[in-house]
């Protein structure tokens, strides 16, 4: 058999196929400016036919006695080609609704590691609150957690009023600008311990300090005598649950992946890790989409002129809503349970 | 062949159209230049994105707008430090600039595309395999400790840790970043020397050439110009002893010469094209009875007589094409 001579015939057919996947490389598909025969339905019918062809070739490639190099050179094109004709998948919304309103809510009903996360952080921001409210019987605590100076900071930032009738734009940009700063520090926060999660440890650490910071600072403010203490409060009213649990959810999905090293439940760790990152998908889809709407809420509703009353009102819609959305949705289903366990299992 | 398993970095992928390929594994001294890039990209495209937004809103004049726009500049902050990943490697493919560059490439531990949820969850544990973080202000006290500098060790362990060479982020989503390439020349061996298909010709017609003799052959001569003509035979004896007592052959002929008559007749031969030009051997012939005592020509050493030829250019292909008859 005459392997020049076999190489020589194909050659002309792996050739076409590198020009397809050059154009396609660059934009996802045939250009205009490629041959007419690659453009549209047959180009992606001449793509298919001459991949299958290069399959066949690697696969016959020992039978044919093909030199390794030529074997080497046919590994590469395959590969090449396979991920042009598998491209990634790029958002798709439906399934994002799925994932959002009927797997996230009952993956955190059922979830341990968000009760976890939501008690530590929740607990430690109660309890810091308190202990920094009261200065007399606590005293100093405030500000040996927070830092004096970021104290100071933080009153003179709240003392000018949110709006004023004289004054009104320099204040509120004052404050639209700081929403700005604080989605983007404390969605960054949600996030680090979310990536912490898969070292457990730190995520803990991470998510324990920012819950005494938290508390000890929003203590502070509730003190007596403290200036700005009624603007901070009108100002972080409005997005506070949606913020507080996302970032206690952030940590859970967090978690869920970290606890996936010893709770293999039968799996290598590697697979265990593998499927509890699968199973945190969902509780870290909703903690950033509680993100985003805390993200609204502080952009437009928590520096606005709108009366405290609309504001707390707000705050108790959205705690209603975050209630609704975990107990209502997420409560265990007979057809959502086997769901779950065939997806997860 | 036993199937033992590689010791280099590739990686056997079976596609839905049950073929076995390879893909070559990038090791984080190709990573971590593409992240580096990557950095430095992100940096360049935020101050690019934000000067442009500063300037427009500043042809606009509209005060009021001042304070959305450092809003906007701090929420484009945070989307380029967390999402950029996610986002370009999401929709270019499993490339970001940085492993454009490199050559580089992320895909799923099947071969298959990653999709969006894998690029999110990769992208947001890099945190965690950047750790631990060395804080500044401990080497000097003037720095302010807000500065955290990534060491990445925890990355580079798990990378050295598991076979495909994946951080924490890739083990979670069930990635890995394999090398691209970008290099395309097909490598065909050509043989220039008159005298190996007229050596060939003496081959017996009913020799029989089993798969790891091709391999070897093949192996043999695309890397055989990387030897000096003593390697060559010193390489070549050990094969071409057994077969010259096989043959008939006489002792005395170049092994080298020999091995690339045995590839002339695996790879190069036309079946039913016997008629070789016998003229090179000079009426010497290699079979131990016509054993005489004249000189043989053909122990000499032959010189660099193949070429590595790129497939890619019409003009090699159809000389190569050309030379063989002639040969």
């Amino acid at each position: 058999m005459n392997v020049a001579k076999i190489l020589e015939q194909r050659r002309i057919q792996w050739q076409e196929l590198e020009q397809l996947c050059d154009a396609m490389e660059m934009r996802g598909r045939t250009g205009r400016t490629s041959k007419a025969q690659h453009q549209g339905a047959a180009g992606v019918s001449r793509f298919a036919t001459l991949y299958r062809a290069a399959c066949a070739d690697l696969a016959l490639a020992d039978s044919y006695h093909l030199p390794p190099g030529t074997v080497a050179y046919l590994h590469r094109l395959v590969a090449r080609a396979h991920s042009q004709l598998y491209r990634s998948n790029r958002f798709d919304p439906s399934v994002w609704f799925d994932i959002l309103f009927y797997q996230a809510p009952q993956q955190i009903f059922a979830d341990p590691c968000v009760r976890v996360a939501t008690l530590l952080f929740f607990g430690l921001f109660t309890l810091s609150m308190v202990l920094g409210a009261n200065d007399d019987w606590f005293p100093g605590f405030a500000d040996a957690v927070v830092g004096n100076q970021q104290l100071e900071a933080m009153e003179q930032m709240y003392d000018q009023p949110l709006f004023s009738v004289d004054n009104q734009t320099s204040s509120l940009d004052h404050y639209i600008s700081m929403s700005g700063f604080y989605i983007m520090h404390n969605t960054g926060i949600g996030l680090r311990c979310f990536a912490w999660g898969i070292l457990i440890i730190p995520c803990l650490f991470t998510l324990a300090q920012n819950a005494v910071i938290l508390g000890a600072s929003f203590g502070y403010m509730a003190r007596d005598g403290v200036g700005g203490s009624d603007n901070f409060f009108h100002f972080v009213t409005a997005h506070g649950p949606f913020e507080l649990t996302a970032i206690a959810l952030a940590a859970a999905a967090g978690l869920r992946i970290g606890v996936g090293w010893f709770s293999t439940g039968g799996l290598t760790r590697l697979d265990s890790i593998k499927r509890s990152a699968t199973r945190s998908v969902p509780i870290i889809t909703a903690s950033v989409t509680l993100f985003v709407l805390a993200a609204f809420t502080e952009g437009f509703i928590s520096p606005s002129p709108l009366p405290y009353l609309f504001k707390a009102g707000w705050a108790i819609a959205s705690s209603a809503l975050i209630s609704f959305y975990f107990v209502v949705l997420g409560f265990p289903r007979a057809v959502a349970d086997q769901t779950l366990v065939s997806e997860q299992d | 062949m036993p199937a033992a398993a590689a010791l280099d970095t590739t990686i056997a992928v079976v596609t839905p159209e049950n073929i076995a390929f390879e893909y070559q594994l990038a090791g984080p001294f190709r990573r971590l230049p593409a992240y580096l890039i990557d950095v430095i990209a992100r940096w360049i495209i935020m101050a690019a994105v934000i000067l442009g937004m500063w300037i427009v809103g500043g042809m606009i004049r509209m005060s009021a707008l001042q304070a959305y726009m450092l809003a906007a500049t701090f929420l484009l902050y945070f989307v380029f430090t967390n999402f950029y990943g996610t986002l370009m490697e999401s929709y270019f493919n499993g490339k970001t600039i940085g492993k454009w560059a490199c050559g580089i490439r992320v895909v799923g531990t099947d071969g298959g595309p990653i999709d969006f949820r894998q690029a999110l969850l990769r992208n947001l544990i890099r945190i965690a395999d950047l750790a631990p973080y060395v804080v500044l202000n401990d080497v000097n006290e003037e720095i302010p400790p807000i500065f955290f500098l990534p060491v990445g060790v925890v990355g580079l362990v798990t990378m050295l840790c598991t076979r495909r060479m994946q951080r924490l982020g890739d083990l979670a989503c069930g990635t890995m970043v394999i090398v691209d390439e970008r290099n395309w020349e097909l490598p065909v061996s050509k043989i220039e020397d008159p005298r190996v298909a007229a050596l060939a010709s003496y081959l017996p017609a009913d020799y029989r050439f089993s798969r790891s003799m091709s391999r070897t052959l093949a192996v043999y001569v695309e890397r055989r110009q990387y030897l000096t003509p003593a390697r060559r035979r010193e390489i070549a004896r050990k094969l071409t002893t057994p077969l010259m007592d096989q043959f008939d052959f006489r002792p005395d002929i170049d092994p080298d010469l020999l091995m690339l008559a045995l590839y002339h007749r695996n790879f190069l031969w036309n079946e039913g094209d016997d008629s070789a030009d016998l003229s090179a051997l000079n009426g010497f012939s290699p079979l131990a009875k016509d054993q005489s005592a004249e000189e043989p020509p053909i122990a000499a050493a032959v010189s660099e007589s193949v070429t590595p030829v790129s497939a890619l250019s019409p003009a090699a292909t159809t000389q190569d094409a050309a030379s063989e008859p002639a040969g």
